[in-house]
């Protein structure tokens, strides 16, 4: 048995020859990348995103009348029009505007704003005001309409350490986590799908832990083919965020046939001293959008792909007396690939013009985005998943 | 030193367990109730209590005697010496591993680590602060829970956490208050917007000075304050008080407990509110709670064995135990390193909500990482230790060496507790190749099987 440091230092499949029949390695070498094959990136902003210091309404009186040390100067803005501009963090989102490559959905949120982070992600994940029966996600109810990767591929595939979100949670797709693209192989020469190998299709925990393990070994199977495909090293902001993103590339130009992938970006939940920690997540962002957009634009991937960023819930516009915000309500969604109707949709939401608590006014209902989303970029149907239908928005070109 | 407590009849749900026909005391029993209570035990241990049965055992789990093995006779001298030196929270991980690995009390650091995730703070925010809270929760973790509210909340690493101090009179921060009542005390639903900014109003002057908790009256907003209907001049211990009275707090505490103890459907509505009822009547005693589950029939009740996944601390602490890899013993470090990668980096909860826990533990790569895990522990060397493992050993040592089916029969008691039925060894011992020979290697092999069965995932 080699050694740990060893074995990660070369993780190609050479390395793992002891486990890897013969076939695998050849068909690595003759994979091409999948052509077909829509997919969805999902960020996960997480902690509550200040939309207004993020799609900034300048001219709206209410932004200077309450925003003192969370104010941004108008000339630091990237204007979008004469109204509203990008923080001044945003430069690639910028870029990505200017070359067709974004929308923002304006004043995104839901009836009754919850302000719970959990209660509000939870609608959020689920797409249901209420809590899905069996805890499903809005990704993982619409991968369990759809069809399974033929290769054998995990339905989804969350980039990252955390658990897996609610959001992909399904009756019967599967969803694998990763970091790293040897996460899943396995260290040794043991024989784990002969070992357990029994079918097992009730609900209870048992079952439960003996099928993701069996999928494990199946994914971990279908990776080892995509571990020793070269990547010529597009040039990635050395961010947590950016490796995120670089995975998914990395097994999209891999040829992975999973369509739908997470990642989550931590932090937004600026209760204090707003100022420099929101720019620095909002560089983060827009550096790592803007690199994985061109990576998959140079491999010829770009068209395949689209890009989803929410957040659980805005700030108020009045901010706190520690240079912060607390918890809002509605904020806007970016949506970026080639695919997408570049701009602004919505009304941008009034800053004198409230709800009775003094929050942003919801404009657009988020399952109105999610519907779109999943009609018609992914090609799946939407009622099963919301449990109604939902104005779609033209967010794409045809 | 046995905790005498008066009997309390508290209603059917948490009646007390006496051995029966449909509830022996038997192996699995035992090996349950180290796996739930502690963090497994060695075969010398399962035997002794399953010899004098369940009422000696869980006072031996109570009064923190249940280790007859692996207890270094320096072991708090050396623990201290580790947390003052540590230096960073890598290091701190490992102290705490080591405490988890070769204390006596096993159950005071299960509960340590529930209150960990229950008011979990990150070393990303407070750094080494979190030391200083992990000594608060280890004190006060079977007190009443008052007492270990009080404590928390008025250290300095929850207070920087939550923004306290940045929470003024002229401007309140939402953040203290909210976090204290959705997630420390009452949970969600029990109380209103307005309430959380009410409370923040209470909790305003209260803030950190020279790493201490310091109450400023300056910054203090002390007009008249609505909180759950009250109306008072509160201040933040006010606070407190009107949320430890509240029923609320005892429900989501009776949750926190059976979350703990009681796997997947084991507990109902009427158990909870028992449970909860209980603690109304006893301060919110959690020594109280936690004995009065681990004694009860419902814990040991078939419907309770086997229903909860064991957690990436558990599984990895209580592997090593059971395995007897005391002298020498794998690294804390590396230890550290592996429950980390299986999805619990201590003390760096993913956000305030902690770790959600249960089937969230299991996903590809941490499925993954377990079966990693127990192959490196079956071979011996990888975790920093400089022996390898002879697994028939162990077994020998206790009279149960044998062929390869003896060494499987044995490994999977120990681990498991009983072997599974049907055909789960002979598919096991297949796929240890044609030559079913007790050598070293196919004994390693044999164990990391056991180890890496989805059966050995549960407790």
């Amino acid at each position: 048995m080699f050694n740990r440091r060893d074995f990660l230092r070369t993780s190609s499949l050479l390395a793992l020859a002891p486990t890897v029949p013969a076939f695998l390695t050849a068909a690595a070498r003759a994979a091409p990348p999948q052509r077909d094959g829509r997919v969805l990136v999902v960020i996960e902003l997480n902690g509550g995103n200040d939309g207004i210091n993020t799609v900034v309404p300048f001219t709206d009186e209410g932004y200077a009348k309450n925003r003192k040390s969370l104010r941004l100067p108008a000339n630091q803005l990237l204007k979008i029009n004469d109204q509203v501009g990008l923080h001044p963090a945003l430069r690639g989102a910028a870029k990505l505007l200017e070359s067709n490559r974004l929308v923002i959905v304006q004043g995104v949120g839901y009836p009754n704003s919850n302000r719970s982070h959990f209660q509000s992600m939870a609608i959020w994940q689920s797409g249901r005001m209420r809590p899905a029966p069996d805890n499903l996600g809005w990704l993982g109810a619409a991968l369990d309409g759809g069809s399974s990767p033929a290769d054998g591929s995990p339905a989804a595939v969350l980039s990252g350490f955390d658990n897996l979100p609610l959001a992909l949670g399904g009756r019967h797709c599967r969803a694998a986590a990763m970091t790293r693209l040897d996460d899943l192989v396995l260290h040794g020469s043991v024989d784990l799908q002969r070992a357990f190998a029994a079918h097992d299709t009730a609900d209870d925990l048992k079952s439960f832990v003996r099928r993701s393990f069996l999928d494990a070994y199946a994914t971990a199977d279908r990776l080892r083919a995509v571990v020793g495909t070269s990547d010529r090293g597009a040039a990635y902001p050395q961010t947590q965020l950016g490796e995120r993103l670089r995975l998914v590339a990395q097994l999209l130009k891999g040829g992975l046939g999973t369509r739908v992938y997470y990642a989550i970006h931590r932090g937004y939940d600026t209760h204090y001293a707003q100022i420099p920690t929101h720019s620095m997540l909002l560089g983060e962002l827009s550096g790592a959008l803007k690199a994985f957009l061109d990576d998959l634009a140079a491999a010829e991937l770009a068209e395949r792909v689209l890009v989803f960023c929410f957040s659980e819930f805005g700030r108020p516009v009045q901010e706190n007396g520690s240079e912060g915000t607390d918890h809002g309500t509605a904020g806007p969604v970016l949506l970026a690939g080639p695919h997408v109707k570049a701009g602004l949709v919505g009304t941008t939401p009034s800053l004198t013009d409230l709800d009775p608590h003094g929050d942003l006014k919801v404009g657009l209902d988020f399952r109105q985005v999610y519907a779109s989303v999943l009609e018609d970029w992914l090609d799946l149907p939407s009622k099963p998943v919301l449990g109604a239908d939902f104005a779609k928005l033209s967010l794409f070109r045809s | 030193m046995c905790t005498e407590r008066p009997a309390v009849l508290i209603g059917k749900p948490w009646a007390r367990y006496v051995p029966s026909p449909d509830a022996p005391w038997n192996l699995q029993r035992v090996v349950h109730l180290h796996r739930r209570a502690g963090f497994a035990a060695t075969w010398s241990e399962l035997q002794r209590d399953l010899k004098d049965g369940p009422n000696a055992s869980i006072d031996r789990l109570l009064t923190g005697r249940t280790r007859c093995d692996g207890v270094p006779q320096d072991f708090v001298s050396t623990a201290d010496t580790l947390a003052i030196r540590a230096g960073s929270v890598e290091r701190l991980k490992a102290w705490w591993v080591y405490r988890m690995m070769f204390g006596p009390d096993p159950l005071t650091e299960r509960l340590v680590s529930l209150w960990h995730n229950h008011f979990a703070t990150s070393a990303a925010k407070v750094g080494m602060a979190v030391h200083r809270q992990n000594e608060i929760f280890r004190r006060f973790a079977r007190a009443p829970f008052g007492e270990l509210l009080r404590h928390v909340i008025h250290d300095p690493a929850l207070l920087v956490w939550l923004d306290a101090p940045a929470n003024r009179k002229e401007h309140p921060n939402e953040n203290l208050g909210r976090e204290l009542m959705e997630l420390f005390t009452l949970g969600f639903g029990h109380y209103t917007e307005k309430d959380v900014k009410e409370a923040s109003r209470a909790l305003t002057g209260w803030t950190v000075d020279e790493d201490k908790f310091k109450e400023d009256a300056g910054l203090h907003d002390p007009a008249e304050k609505t909180i759950l209907g009250q109306t008072g001049h509160w201040k933040g211990d006010d606070l407190v008080r009107l949320l430890l009275e509240h029923p609320a707090t005892s429900e989501r505490l009776a949750f926190r407990i059976c979350e703990l103890f009681m796997g997947d459907g084991a507990t109902d509505v009427g158990g909870l509110k028992s449970l909860a009822a209980g603690l109304r009547e006893h301060h919110l005693d959690i020594g109280w709670a936690v004995e009065t589950v681990l004694r009860s029939e419902a814990f040991f009740a078939n419907a309770n064995l086997g229903n909860r996944i064991i957690g990436p601390v558990e599984y990895v602490v209580g592997a090593v135990r059971a395995l007897e890899l005391f002298d020498p013993a794998p690294s804390t470090l590396i230890l550290a390193e592996y429950i980390s990668n299986l999805g619990h980096d201590l003390f760096y909860p993913p956000n305030v909500f902690g770790w959600p826990g249960g089937r969230s533990w299991i996903n590809s790569r941490s499925a993954i990482g377990r079966c990693n895990f127990a192959l490196a522990l079956a071979a011996g060397t990888e975790l920093g230790r400089p022996m390898a493992f002879d697994p028939r050993v162990v077994a020998q040592r206790h009279g149960r060496d044998g062929d390869l089916a003896a060494i499987v029969n044995f490994y999977a008691e120990l681990l498991l507790g009983v072997v599974p039925p049907g055909m789960w060894r002979d598919r096991l011992l297949k796929a240890l190749g044609p030559k079913l020979v007790a050598d070293v290697p196919t004994s390693r092999q044999a164990v990391a099987l056991v180890l890496a069965s989805p059966e050995a995932q549960l407790s």
